[in-house]
């Protein structure tokens, strides 16, 4: 190892990344530009939810209950629909994704000490929006039930109302969120952009710059030199882990102020795990490189290795417990898994490395295959 | 099949060996690249490669280097015998490679300076040697003044020699280069061998140097040839020279078309190797020497005067050609025996007529008031280096570019109004030859069919034609990508004629093809311009292509400064500047210092030939000798040379830039 | 250009853009690399999509910190059962709640206090304590959400019965019963959903990168030079290339939708696939103006990629497949009704889940007209500019 000729390819790698306008932007303004737009237009909240209502009833009860549903900030009222087929071609036209049918008698039937039957009819074409509908629904109606029930109860037993009301909610469930109070989505999100982009960008920056070299012909000044493998894949990823651990240091700092996420762990762990995170993930545009030859092989490669799988299985829109088992595997094959628990872990929960060295060394273990790998494969002789 | 491989022992002299291979062999996926190679490279000698693509030179030169793996036989560099990985590392240090591609090896985004710093330092030069070697090479090769430039911002030959700078800034022992000059223009090509011929001789370096232009052979002091994989002899460029047997005859048939076209019919009958090169007529004789070369013509050609045939030197791809001829490794070109029926309705009528033609890009001229004339069933040349604007005059005759000023007809219609209707009726075909690849031979020629509108039946007739005529036989469900080099241009050529065009613009239309192929070519063009009456319009860097031209025009800084027949330059040359004199000298170095101390400044060496030029040759050539031999050089030999037309581009090009060197001076 | 087309005209056009719409696609076919790329985004990259995610509650693993110990409890604790909730067992101290918590071995942990049934058969107010791991926002709402449902029920019936009344008396009592049907997709399967989200990505992709991919790859060989100087007009260049990319488009779509969007994933395709085959040759042929802008301002294939992943990776997000509109801040929401993507899902959920007709998805159709004519006529506009 001779410092000077790494020293050599790493300032030479540096400069040309940096008269490179494109490339510059791509390595700098990319990660902040997504972590600005995902961090504002990703929210997962499931709010507002466009609702329309059918009330055969108009009873003062079945207002009072409709109103239960369109004063809560769950549902946006979009209008009251005359029949069951007017508000299946809303639903089916996508205007609302939610219609509440409150059939005739409602109001006289729950008066008279009888169980009402209504109707929510859910559009299901976003499961996961269905499912979180269905729970407010459900929220809602027990919450309203319980009075109704109460009422009658008080009537019934001659109890005073609020008493009747205390004798059936004798059980308070009491919730605590931990690490995210408010359930903000943008918090739990911010940190793992962080994560997903630093495993899209390193990979394609370094397999980008190596296969160009190989596509120019200017490797063969390398292949032809006295400078030894591994001063080159030195020299030449340093530029690249230099810029990557910048680019934490920035998303980091957008994380922090300017979407509020708390950061409760220990600065100095989070940032040498994520160098160690980025030196992955820079390894997997190392490998790519010495399998290929051009650089749309090289977009290519990287973009099946990497973005697919940030986005799907590295847990930021998907829960790794809810992966099927086969997605389940591929997640615990990237690196992004064992980092997304290392950021959430250091921003919302503000573990260490006691807790956290399990995937610290996973981490470890998976950078030091791949740099072995890439060093193999790459050969200063070539055999074509 | 080939005879075995002649190569001359080592020189006297130069007894240490730096290369050496034993039945050298390289693989490409069960394809034999390069065979059963031996080679002997001394130590202080520039050794040259020559051969065409796809010869193997690559696949040697890189292994030389220690980048490629091969499969058979040994190589042994400094003695080393490159075994494994490991022991390729040890001669790393003591070599200087460049690979090919004009600047490929540079970077780009970096400024000279930067780019030779990057490859001192990756080569661990010290600080204190290194300012010192930058300085000189900088100043030798006269890139001083451009240290902060960034490296995409120059030109071509600046490129080349920026290369050069840095494979020799840790001053190895051997230099290996791979192909430096091909896409440069004849002048910064010439810089290049005299600057590199001067920094092997002071440092005492061994250089192993490849092209693909035979005429560059002069500048080596020995050369291998190879051709398809193995290497077909090596010597000295004499001992080459006089491998083939026989002699190189040139005949003057006549005036007319016609009278061309029939002696070259008559000739091909009884010749094997016959081309017609602008209004003359080459053959090579195999037997016999220059006078009886000459008479057995002569008997072929009863109804010509007996001094319109006269033997003449060759030049080292006709003994190539006939080399391989000769020895059962290539096809002699083959008549077209049934030309098709003249069509030479409008043959003399102007074809193309360039009328103050100007572009501005900004405040940069690229072309500068060019006018000139192009007849039907003319071949006309367009020179000059690299950014002269050859391409923006092309450009602007072929409708993609708007002319900022200036007029032109081009295939009887008006360029500035008459865009598309131009566009149908001219064919073009650009260096990069334009075929799709991936598509086969017929699917292109369908492709251009349709794009110009043919019906099925017109693209079936074409198909058949273009197959006869650029020898395509059998080729027709190949994909263009696995047709060689040769093929590919003439498949090209095919489809620029889809749709008959009276008019054919050629932009560099040979580069990387090797010498038969272009024979094939040329061959190809002088039938369309003399039978079918097309105008054609071609520029090229290849000098010994220009010759083919009936008319040229030289372009500089964007200005036509020279307009006639290659005879007629070659003429004006010698009349303004005197003849050329070869001079053959035992101590070729001694002898140059000799003569440069005697007056003679511009002397230069070529290999191992020096060249001067004089005034009055005949007095010179008596002269010369003894001279020499008072200055302790006996024994010297001296012979006029033909200026060639890349004499007359490379001394006509220097005076020019020159005096705007001078006018600029003067006007500080 | 300016001459009237006469039948002569006509059949010189078709022969020229036919002649250059077979050269793409053959150029296509003889790329193994892109043709591969065309073929898994097609197949096993929605594949993956549909069948490696699922946004359900799914084996939440929770763990009992019971301070009780009465039948009452255990009742408590047994009500959460699988499939949504999985118990991990029981613990004795709150720091070993935590420790699971920190280290995601448990989603919830579950807190009750001494006496809770005792407090709960006497009718006295009583607490139970549920940490939610709400990291992920979307899975822990979730769990609060059945949790809080499952609870709140159980405490209902522990009302009533302390009142004397049993719990399957309920029925008869004064209630509402809020009977949910989940329309088009009934089981909420998730499958549907991302197969289907996916293939539109897909779609959207191909209809940008394609068209880039073919005119860079133009620029690239050298091969634009020729046609430039051929008598082809700017249009006649640029449509082959859109028509053999809406080609490949469709027979994508085809092997997409009967090779694994229904076989696979059981996906009802309850409209009409010709609407469908309409709105999309509408949608790619109009953002294929996007490709051919790119292809303006790059020099290669791998800047062109990468100016399309930049286009890209908005117009996914935004468009509404992840996130409802309704739910997004004022700006995200203004930038995804002009993301074209935004109407094609509309369209294409409508078509293929809901079976709407033309007269239902309408309005995404003059969305898609409106916004990709604009991007089309943009890029047209550069294309041409290009040319002189």
């Amino acid at each position: 190892m001779n410092i000077t000729r790494i020293n050599a390819v790493a300032y030479k790698e540096w400069r040309e990344i940096v008269r490179d306008r494109l490339f510059f932007t791509l390595a700098f303004v990319v990660p902040a530009a997504l972590t600005l737009l995902f961090g504002y237009g990703l929210s997962l909240d499931v709010e507002h939810i466009p609702l329309a209502i059918i009330d055969y009833d108009h009873s003062a009860l079945s207002r009072e209950y409709a109103h239960r549903f369109s004063d809560s900030r769950y549902f946006d009222l979009k209008g009251y629909a005359a029949s069951e087929r007017e508000a299946g071609a809303l639903l089916t036209a996508g205007t609302v994704r939610a219609v509440l049918l409150i059939p005739e008698h409602f109001g006289q039937r729950l008066q008279s000490g009888r169980a009402a039957e209504v109707q929510t009819l859910i559009d299901g074409t976003f499961p996961f929006r269905a499912q979180t509908a269905k729970g407010y629904v459900t929220a809602i109606n027990a919450a309203f039930s319980l009075g109704v029930l109460a009422d009658y109860l008080a009537q019934a037993r001659g109890l005073s109302p609020a008493d009747a009301q205390r004798a059936l909610q004798t059980l308070r469930v009491e919730v605590r969120y931990l690490y995210n109070q408010s359930v903000k989505s943008v918090w739990s999100i911010a940190p793992k952009l962080l994560m997903a982009i630093m495993m899209m960008s390193p990979p394609f920056l370094t397999a980008l710059g190596i296969v160009r070299e190989k596509e120019s012909g200017s490797i063969f000044n390398i292949y032809a030199s006295t400078v030894s493998r591994g001063e080159f894949l030195i020299g030449k990823l340093l530029p690249y882990l230099a810029i990557s651990s910048l680019n934490v240091l920035v998303l980091w700092a957008l994380a922090c102020f300017l979407f509020g996420a708390p950061f409760k762990g220990d600065p100095l762990f989070f940032f040498a795990a994520a160098v160690l995170y980025v030196g992955c993930t820079t390894g997997i545009g190392l490998l790519v490189s010495a399998a290929v030859r051009t650089q749309v092989a090289a977009m290519m490669g990287t973009m099946i290795l990497t973005v697919v799988p940030a986005v799907l299985y590295s847990g930021i829109l998907i829960p790794i417990p809810s992966l099927s088992a086969a997605a389940s595997v591929i997640a615990h094959l990237l690196p992004g898994m064992y980092f997304a628990d290392i950021v959430t872990g250091s921003f919302l929960k503000g573990v260490g490395l006691a807790e956290l060295w399990p995937q610290v060394l996973a981490l470890a273990t998976y950078a030091a295959a791949l740099y072995v790998a890439g060093y193999l494969l790459f050969r200063k002789r070539t055999a074509s | 099949m080939a005879a075995p491989a002649l190569v001359s022992g080592p020189a006297a002299g130069n007894p240490a060996t730096v290369v050496r291979a034993r039945g050298f062999g390289k693989r490409y996926r069960g394809r034999n690249a390069v065979e059963g190679l031996d080679l002997e490279i001394h130590a202080g000698e520039l050794f040259g490669l020559i051969g065409p693509d796809g010869a193997g030179k690559s696949s040697l030169i890189k292994s030389i280097a220690g980048v490629l793996r091969f499969e058979a036989g040994s190589l042994e560099v400094f003695g080393v015998p490159l075994l494994s990985d490991d022991a390729c590392e040890r001669i790393k240090d003591r070599i200087g490679f460049m690979p090919q591609g004009l600047g490929q090896n540079l970077y780009p985004e970096l400024t000279v300076e930067e780019n030779i710093d990057f490859f001192a330092r990756l080569r661990l030069v010290p600080h204190s040697a290194l300012a010192q070697r930058k300085a000189e090479l900088l100043a030798i090769t006269r890139l001083a003044p451009f240290t902060g430039r960034a490296m995409k911002h120059l030109s071509g030959g600046m490129k080349q020699k920026l290369g050069l700078v840095c494979t020799l800034i840790h001053e190895p022992r051997l230099v290996i280069l791979d192909e430096p000059t091909t896409g440069v223009d004849p002048v910064s090509r010439r810089d290049f061998w005299l600057i590199l011929g001067r920094l092997l001789r002071e440092r005492n370096i061994s250089a192993l140097v490849s092209t693909a232009y035979m005429d560059e052979a002069s500048s080596f002091h020995r050369v291998g040839l190879m051709f398809g994989g193995r290497l077909l002899a090596a010597g000295q460029p004499g001992e080459i020279r006089a491998l083939a047997q026989g002699a190189l005859v040139s005949v003057e048939a006549g005036a007319e078309v016609g009278q061309q076209a029939a002696a070259l019919a008559q000739l091909r009958a009884r010749f094997a190797q016959v081309d017609a090169l602008g209004s003359a007529i080459r053959v090579f004789v195999d037997q016999g020497d220059d006078i009886q070369a000459a008479d057995m013509v002569r008997q072929a050609l009863p109804a010509l005067p007996p001094q319109a045939v006269a033997a003449v030197e060759p030049e080292l791809e006709d003994i190539f050609v006939a080399l391989l001829r000769q020895r059962g490794l290539a096809r002699p070109a083959q008549d077209r025996t049934s030309p098709p029926p003249a069509r030479r309705q409008d043959a003399d009528a102007p074809a193309i007529e360039a009328h103050e033609l100007t572009r501005d890009f900004g405040a940069f001229r690229a072309a500068d008031r060019v006018s000139f004339n192009v007849r039907g069933g003319q071949v006309f040349g367009l020179l000059g280096a690299n950014g002269a604007g050859k391409s923006t005059v092309i450009k602007m005759l072929t409708g993609i570019l708007q002319p900022s000023a200036g007029s032109g007809r081009v295939a009887g219609a008006d360029m500035r109004s008459a865009g598309f209707a131009i566009k149908e009726r001219i064919g073009y075909m650009s260096q990069a030859f334009s075929l799709y690849l991936d598509l086969t031979v017929e699917e292109n020629v369908r492709l251009y069919g349709g794009i110009y509108g043919l019906d099925r039946a017109a693209i079936r007739s074409r198909l058949q034609w273009i197959s006869e005529v650029a020898e395509l036989k059998g080729y027709e469900r190949e994909r263009a990508a696995r047709l060689p080099m040769g093929l590919r241009q003439r498949l090209a050529l095919g489809c620029a004629l889809v749709h008959q065009p009276r008019v054919l613009f050629l932009d560099e239309p040979t580069s990387g093809v090797d010498p038969i192929g272009r024979r094939a070519f040329w061959d190809m063009l002088f039938h369309l311009s003399r039978f079918d009456g097309v105008a054609i319009l071609v520029t090229t860097h290849y000098m010994s292509e220009a010759e083919h031209c009936d008319r040229l025009a030289l372009m500089y800084a964007g200005r036509v400064v020279a307009e006639d027949s290659p005879s007629g330059m070659k003429n004006a040359l010698e009349r303004d500047c005197g003849m050329l004199l070869e001079i053959n000298a035992p101590e070729p170095q001694a002898a140059l210092l000799a003569l440069q101390r005697n007056g003679f400044a511009a002397a230069a060496l070529f290999g191992n030939r020096i060249r001067i030029q004089s005034r009055q040759a005949e007095a010179d050539s008596a002269r010369l000798p003894e001279l020499l031999r008072q200055a302790g050089q006996p024994g010297v030999t001296v012979v006029r040379r033909a200026p060639s037309m890349e004499d007359v581009f490379v001394q006509r090009v220097t005076a020019l830039e020159a005096a705007e060197l001078n006018a600029r001076k003067t006007a500080r | 250009m300016k001459e009237p087309f006469s039948g002569q005209d006509w059949r010189l056009w078709l022969r020229r853009v036919g002649a250059m719409t077979r050269k793409e696609l053959l150029q296509l076919l003889r790329d193994p690399v892109l043709l591969f790329v065309i073929l898994y985004g097609f197949t096993a990259d929605v594949y993956n999509a549909g069948s490696g995610v699922t946004l359900q509650l799914q084996h939440a693993a929770f763990a009992v910190h019971d301070l009780d110990r009465s039948a009452a409890s255990r009742e408590l604790a047994g009500r959460l059962l699988p499939p949504e909730f999985k118990p991990i067992g029981a613990i004795t101290d709150a720091r070993q709640g935590e420790r699971l918590l920190d280290s995601g071995q448990a989603l919830m942990v579950l807190s009750i206090p001494p006496q809770f049934g005792r407090d709960l058969a006497a009718g006295a107010p009583t607490a139970v304590q549920v940490q939610i791991d709400a990291t992920n926002t979307a899975l822990g709402f979730l769990a609060y959400s059945y949790t809080t449902q499952i609870f709140g029920q159980y405490a209902i019936e522990a009302g009533l019965r302390n009142q004397g009344l049993s719990p399957t008396a309920l029925d008869s009592l004064a209630r509402v019963d809020n009977r949910q049907r989940v329309w088009f997709n009934p089981n909420q399967d998730d499958g549907w959903f991302m197969s289907i989200s996916e293939l539109l990505n897909v779609i959207t992709a191909f209809a940008i990168l394609l068209p880039a991919a073919f005119m860079v790859r133009e620029k690239e060989r050298g091969t634009i030079e020729q046609l430039l100087v051929s008598p082809l007009t700017p249009f006649q260049v640029m449509a082959p290339k859109v028509l053999a990319m809406t080609l490949v488009i469709h027979i994508g779509i085809l092997i997409c939708l009967f090779g694994i969007l229904e076989p696979v994933f059981h996906v009802p395709i309850k409209g009409s696939l010709t609407l469908f085959a309409l709105v999309t040759t509408l949608y790619v042929v109009n953002l294929s103006g996007l490709g051919l802008f790119i292809a303006t301002v790059t020099r290669n294939l791998a800047q062109a990629a990468m100016m399309g992943i930049l286009v890209l990776a908005p117009m996914m997000f935004l468009s509404g497949i992840w996130t409802p509109p309704e739910a997004m801040p004022i700006v995200a929401r203004a930038l995804m009704y002009i993301s074209p993507l935004y109407y094609y899902m509309n369209a294409s959920y409508g078509i293929l889940l809901k079976g709407a007709g033309l007269r239902t998805i309408a309005p995404s159709i003059l969305g898609i007209l409106l916004l990709g004519g604009a991007v089309c006529g943009f890029g047209l506009w550069r294309f041409r500019r290009q040319f002189d």
